[in-house]
């Protein structure tokens, strides 16, 4: 019986224990925690540039985890439900107002230009971390949408890469020819009508935007009809992916149409040409959006990512450290490279120019090629985005698959977004 | 001094279990959404469950149709399997109850619905035949009530089989008029199990689909849109809302199958 109550009290003594040890200080140091979302490559350089902040700062101590994207945001909202929230979080444009209107971000105001520099920066793209006059995050990267595409099936059909300048017509003949090249064993292009970020880049060639400043729909009814008609276009001219493999899309590039060679083009962002580079080397190419417009291309500098602390950090000074190292210090900025996109802070930026190879060479001859073209950020989206986001796809797949026409699709749509956004 | 045996359980059931039900059924009257503080909303979540939100519906009948075709397959195989090995006695039984009861242990894991997802390719992103790649998943994972039926097959007695036999009975009529009957209770157990099973699957949808219950909501299992509802949209009173009324549903329906088991349930010492 004793031995029995000894035995219950030491496992007690050992959760409690264990139950407050998480996340305290130890031994006079801070530790603090930074979550990011990414798959082993970028854990490999940004643990590397973490080794160098910790070697740099004794007393502070940084844990680090992470997690593919769609994991991420359930993780990360149910730590900081939990108040475990992490004191350094990897931020999402799509999320931003998410988590920056319910009071999560630290307002990072007061250190911008201060503890985290600046000068080096363009000042416009610093503006892609506020919301309501508040810096909420910092801009980790730049990227911009793009067309990935396989040089070799263009050429072999015989018709023009993606430059400057191509039309959605132009876009869909060659597909069409391509697809007819291979005996339809691999589609032109993959089917982009349920993506939103291609609608986005679309809109933005027509003169609007997904969102108006008061964060409503800023298109009509009609923009989205014409948009999915766009892609029904492709689909009726042999152009385009088949319905099965629709579902398939914004997973990593090695289950994307154009990653398992069953499509020889897709609309992508240029920050994920190096996961397009690791399934088929060397084999892609980058090229710009077709625009029916002469003047707008759409695309725009758009923050990859972001970093924010979090508002309950009880490390203020140490997180705020560690966002200035991650995007400010010229060596972590040459262990990071163009990991995320193009760095933020010019200089650095340059610097990486300098010593460029593989899929980072790729991609900043890509932005050098459009940069003329490229538009500021748009502010960042409303809360509910996320969810209308996905019922894009969604209505998209019942359209393709046939369940829906695309009315039908439209009407509801629209009551679904509306309530998204209320 | 018995509760003192009971604590640990007690701590537990309570502290894991209990209050979060509490909790949850608190929170399914507010408008909770992780981070901000609840505020009370009265019945309002219910009733948009069930006058304004068609996926809620469209989501109850995927369920419906899944539970359907899933629980029937699966104990039939269960039973077949077990009948099979049943007439195996001795002859490499154990071995072959093992490998049938094999794609069980590994039934819930993630791995597994991996490689499904990876086998019926094209089958899984085409609306009209992703549900019933699920069905077939877990049907195949006959082998915890395939173990049950044995067990049971093994209680009844012998002579009741000679008897029949010798008053020339065939093996059919023996199947119809001596194992089902004695295997009702067995039957009956494992049908509540896996009925209850089948209304709470999760992880063969979420994996397959990869957590959209795609294609075009083909696979949108009740707790899919629980989760997406509560975890990515951070609805948690409608989430909740949608526990209490599953918990409810299952109950009932659960309720319903003990009513019916008066009338083709065969205990043994009851004529």
């Amino acid at each position: 019986m004793k031995a029995h109550g000894v035995v219950g009290l030491v496992l007690g003594a050992a959760l409690l224990a264990s139950g407050c040890g998480g996340g305290a200080a130890t031994g006079g140091q801070t530790e603090i925690r930074f979550i990011w979302w990414g798959n082993d490559d970028r854990a490999k350089v940004t643990n590397e540039a973490v080794r160098l902040f910790e070697s740099r700062n004794a007393n502070i101590k940084v844990s680090t985890s992470f997690q593919n994207f769609q994991n991420y945001f359930e993780k990360l909202s149910t730590e900081i439900a939990g108040g475990n929230a992490p004191d350094v979080i990897q931020m999402d444009y799509r999320y931003l107002n998410e988590y920056a209107g319910r009071n999560v971000l630290l307002d990072l105001t007061p250190h911008v230009g201060k503890e985290i520099r600046t000068t080096d920066w363009d000042q416009g793209f610093i503006g892609s971390g506020k919301l309501r006059g508040k810096q909420v995050a910092m801009p980790l990267a730049q990227n911009s949408t793009t067309i990935v595409y396989d040089p070799k099936l263009f050429s072999a059909a015989g018709v023009k890469a993606p430059e400057i300048g191509w039309t959605w017509a132009d876009y869909r003949e060659a597909a069409a020819k391509i697809q007819a090249s291979t005996g339809g064993k691999v589609a032109g292009s993959t089917d982009f009508g349920g993506t939103e970020d291609v609608f986005e880049t679309w809109l933005r060639q027509r003169g609007k935007a997904l969102y108006t400043d008061e964060g409503k729909l800023g298109y009509t009814k009609d923009d989205l009809k014409a948009f999915w008609q766009l892609s029904k276009d492709f689909r009726d001219a042999k152009a385009t992916t088949p319905a099965e493999l629709v579902t398939t899309l914004n997973a990593g590039a090695e289950q994307t149409p154009l990653g398992k060679k069953l499509s020889a083009s897709e609309h992508s962002y240029d920050s994920l040409y190096g996961g397009y580079n690791t399934v088929r080397p060397d084999e892609l190419k980058l090229g710009p959006y077709p625009s029916d417009s002469k003047e707008v291309l759409g695309s725009y500098r758009k923050p990859s990512q972001l970093i924010s602390a979090s508002a309950r950090t009880k490390h203020k000074e140490a997180a705020v450290k560690l966002i200035d190292f991650l995007l400010n210090d010229p060596d972590a900025g040459k262990i990071l490279g163009a990991n995320r996109g193009l760095p933020a802070n010019l200089k650095i930026r340059e610097a990486v120019a300098q010593n460029l190879s593989g899929a980072n060479k790729v991609i900043f001859e890509y932005q050098k090629s459009v940069d003329a073209k490229l538009g500021d950020a748009p502010a960042a989206p409303p809360k509910g985005d996320g969810t209308i986001y996905k019922l894009m796809q969604r209505k998209h797949e019942e359209i393709v698959f046939g369940k829906k026409t695309i009315d039908q699709a439209l009407d509801e749509f629209w009551r679904d977004a509306e309530e998204a956004l209320k | 001094m018995p509760y003192l045996f009971l604590g640990p359980w007690l701590l537990g059931a309570i502290g894991l279990t209990v209050a979060p039900m509490v909790v949850s059924l608190y929170l399914s009257f507010t408008d909770y959404d992780l981070f901000n503080e609840p505020q009370w909303v009265g019945l309002d979540n219910y009733a948009k469950l069930f006058g304004d939100d068609p996926r809620y519906l469209h989501s109850v009948g995927v369920t419906l149709r899944y539970v359907a075709w899933s629980v029937p397959s699966k104990l039939l195989l269960a039973l077949a399997v077990a009948l099979l090995l049943n007439a195996l006695r001795g002859k490499g039984q154990a071995f072959f109850r093992s490998a049938f009861y094999a794609p069980s242990l590994l039934g819930a894991s993630v791995g597994l619905a991996l490689a499904w997802r990876a086998i019926f390719d094209t089958w899984v992103d085409t609306p009209d035949h992703a549900l019933v790649t699920i069905v077939l998943l877990s049907a195949w994972q006959f082998g915890a009530p395939m173990v049950i039926f044995l067990a049971g097959l093994q209680q009844i007695p012998r002579d009741l089989f000679d008897a029949a036999a010798v008053d020339g009975a065939g093996w059919w009529r023996r199947l119809w008029s001596i194992t089902l009957p004695m295997l009702s209770p067995v039957l009956f157990f494992n049908l509540v199990l896996e009925t209850i099973h089948a209304f709470q699957a999760f992880t063969q949808a979420f994996v397959v689909s990869g957590g959209r219950g795609g294609p075009a909501d083909s696979t949108l299992f009740y707790t899919l849109y629980l989760y997406e509802r509560g975890f990515t949209e951070f609805r948690m009173g409608y989430a909740s809302a949608m526990a209490w009324v599953l918990l409810v549903a299952i109950a009932l329906i659960t309720a319903v199958l003990f009513r019916t088991s008066r009338y083709w349930v065969f205990y043994g010492d009851e004529r």
